[in-house]
C-alpha cells in the first residue's frame, strides 16, 4: 500500500472547516469549566456549608465516570428534564430546539470544572498562608483578600495544569461526534469515505491535533511568563 | 489608647494566654519580651484577630469587641484600627513594593489612585526605599521587604502597628536598617506593640516594656527599671540567660 499524500492535503484543507467547532468546544468549556471550578474549589476550600457535600458529590461522580458517558447522560437526559419543565411552565420550548453543539458545551463544561476545580484548588493550596494574613491585617475582608490577594497568585500557580486541561478538553472533543456534532475526527471519517483513504485523512487528523496543542503550549508559555513575572528574582 | 481585658486563647487543650490584661497609651511604644513559647506573639495577634481569642475584651481608640461575642463585622473594624509587621514579611508576591503600599489604600480605604499613589511613594522613600518602586518582593533582600512592609502598615494610618519579631528572619547586617526605620517612626508619636528578641534595640526604643512566660505578664515597666532591677525571680533568669552580665547597662 502506498501513502496518497496528495489525498492527505486534501483531508487537510477540508478537515480545517471542523477547526472552529473543535476550538469553540474547548473555549466554552475551559472557560465555563474554569467558572464552575473556581467556585466548587472555593466551596470545598471554604467548606461553605450546604454547598460543601454538594460540591464534592459533584466532583467525586464526575470525575468517577468517563467524559463519554456525561454527553450521553446530558444528551437523553437533559432533554426529558427541558421539556417537563416546559410543559409545567406552560412554556413553548422543546428540547428539540436545543442545538446539537449545546449537548456538547453542557457537558463538556460539566466535565471539565470537576477536573478544573482540582486544579484551582492545587493552585489557592500553593498560595502562602501569610498572604492572606497580610490582607487580613490591613483591613480587606475575606472576599476582597481572595479576588485581590489569593486569586491571581492561584492562577499562576495553577497554569501548567490549566494547559494540561485545555489540551485535555481539545482532545476530548471528537467525543463530540457521538451526539452527531463533526469535529475533526468526525470530519476526517467523513472525507475518507468517498476513497476508503482512512489512513491519510486521520493522519490529517493527527497533524491538526498537534499543531492546535502546539500553539496552545506555546500560549501557555507565554502567559506563564506574563504572570509569573514576580517570580523573576528567584528568590523570596 | 489600647486596653485588653482578661484575653484568652487555647491551642486545643493547650492554654497558651492564660487572661493577659494590657493597656498601651497613644504614642507608647511597648517591647514584649519573653521565651519562646510564653505567648507574645499570641498575644499580638489576637489583637487583630487573626487568632480568633476565646474570652476577653479589647478595646482599641473608641472600639470595643468582646471575643466571646464577636461578629464579621466588629472583627473586620477592629482590624482596620491595627496594621501588622511580620516576621515573614508577607508581602503581597504579585505586586511590586509601590503596589503592596497602594493596596490597602484604594481597596480598603477607597482611595482614588492619585492620591494613594503620592502618599505610597513618599511613605517608601522614607523608608529609604524611593529606587525601589517598582521591584517585585522576590528581588528584595529580606532587609528591604521588611522596610516595604512596615510602610504598608504606616500607609493604613493605624491606630497601632503591630510588630512581630519583624528582624528575626533577617541576615544579621540587614538587621540594622530595619531598626533605624522602626526607631524612626517610633519618635513619630506613633503607637507601637513590638515583640522582639532584640534586647538593646527594646530598651533603647521602648517607652514600656512587658516580660511575658507561659501565657501570663510576669512584669512591666519602663525598661530602665526592668533591665536594671527586676522584680521578679524569672525575668532575672531570662535576662542573665541571654545576656552574660545578666544586666543591661544603660
Amino acid at each position: 500500500m502506498k501513502l496518497d499524500f496528495g489525498f492527505i492535503w486534501t483531508a487537510f484543507v477540508q478537515l480545517l472547516t471542523a477547526v472552529p467547532t473543535a476550538l469553540a468546544i474547548t473555549a466554552v468549556s475551559v472557560f465555563c469549566g474554569l467558572l464552575i471550578g473556581t467556585a466548587v474549589a472555593v466551596i470545598r476550600l471554604y467548606k461553605i456549608p450546604v454547598l460543601y457535600p454538594i460540591a464534592t458529590s459533584y466532583v467525586t461522580f464526575i470525575r468517577g465516570t468517563p467524559m463519554l458517558t456525561h454527553l450521553l447522560l446530558i444528551y437523553f437526559g437533559l432533554p426529558i428534564i427541558v421539556d417537563s419543565l416546559a410543559e409545567a411552565l406552560g412554556l413553548s420550548f422543546r428540547s428539540v430546539s436545543i442545538p446539537m453543539i449545546g449537548f456538547a458545551y453542557i457537558s463538556f463544561s460539566i466535565t471539565a470544572g470537576a477536573y478544573m476545580s482540582e486544579v484551582v484548588r492545587s493552585g489557592l493550596l500553593a498560595v502562602n498562608q501569610g498572604q492572606i494574613e497580610a490582607a487580613y491585617s490591613i483591613g480587606m475582608t475575606t472576599t476582597q483578600a481572595t479576588r485581590r490577594i489569593v486569586l491571581p497568585q492561584a492562577f499562576a500557580a495553577s497554569l501548567p495544569n490549566l494547559s494540561n486541561m485545555v489540551i485535555g478538553m481539545l482532545h476530548g472533543t471528537t467525543l463530540a461526534f457521538t451526539v452527531s456534532v463533526v469535529d475533526i475526527n468526525a470530519k476526517a471519517q467523513i472525507v475518507a469515505t468517498t476513497n476508503w483513504k482512512f489512513f491519510e485523512a486521520y493522519l490529517a487528523a493527527a497533524i491538526i491535533f498537534w499543531g492546535l496543542t502546539i500553539i496552545i503550549e506555546r500560549l501557555t508559555a507565554l502567559a506563564e511568563k506574563r504572570f509569573n513575572l514576580y517570580n523573576r528574582g528567584g528568590v523570596s | 489608647m489600647i486596653k485588653l481585658t482578661k484575653i484568652r486563647k487555647s491551642f486545643g487543650r493547650n492554654e497558651v494566654l492564660k487572661g493577659i490584661d494590657l493597656t498601651v497609651e497613644k504614642g507608647e511604644v511597648v517591647a514584649i519580651l519573653g521565651p519562646s513559647g510564653s505567648g507574645k506573639t499570641t498575644l499580638l495577634r489576637c489583637i487583630n484577630y487573626l487568632e480568633k481569642p476565646n474570652d476577653g475584651v479589647i478595646s482599641i481608640d473608641d472600639f470595643t469587641v468582646n471575643c466571646k461575642r464577636s461578629g464579621k463585622k466588629d472583627i473586620h473594624t477592629l482590624r482596620q484600627k491595627s496594621a501588622m509587621v511580620f516576621q515573614q514579611y508577607n508581602l503581597f508576591r504579585h505586586r511590586t513594593a509601590l503596589e503592596n503600599v497602594m493596596e490597602g489604600l484604594i481597596i480598603v480605604k477607597k482611595e482614588p489612585k492619585e492620591s494613594a499613589r503620592s502618599r505610597s511613594v513618599e511613605l517608601l522613600e522614607k523608608v529609604g526605599l524611593g529606587n525601589k518602586l517598582d521591584a517585585y518582593p522576590s528581588e528584595l533582600s529580606g532587609g528591604q521587604q521588611q522596610r516595604v512592609g512596615i510602610a504598608r502598615a504606616l500607609a493604613l494610618n493605624p491606630e497601632v502597628i503591630l510588630f512581630d519579631e519583624p528582624t528575626s528572619a533577617l541576615d544579621p547586617e540587614l538587621v540594622g536598617e530595619v531598626l533605624a526605620v522602626i526607631r524612626k517612626i517610633a519618635k513619630e508619636g506613633i503607637t507601637m506593640i513590638i515583640v522582639t528578641h532584640e534586647m538593646s534595640f527594646a530598651q533603647d526604643v521602648a517607652s514600656h516594656v512587658v516580660f511575658m512566660d507561659e501565657g501570663i505578664i510576669v512584669e512591666q515597666g519602663n525598661p530602665r527599671d526592668l533591665f536594671r532591677s527586676p522584680k521578679e525571680e524569672r525575668t532575672k533568669q531570662f535576662l542573665k540567660r541571654i545576656t552574660p552580665e545578666g544586666i543591661y547597662s544603660i
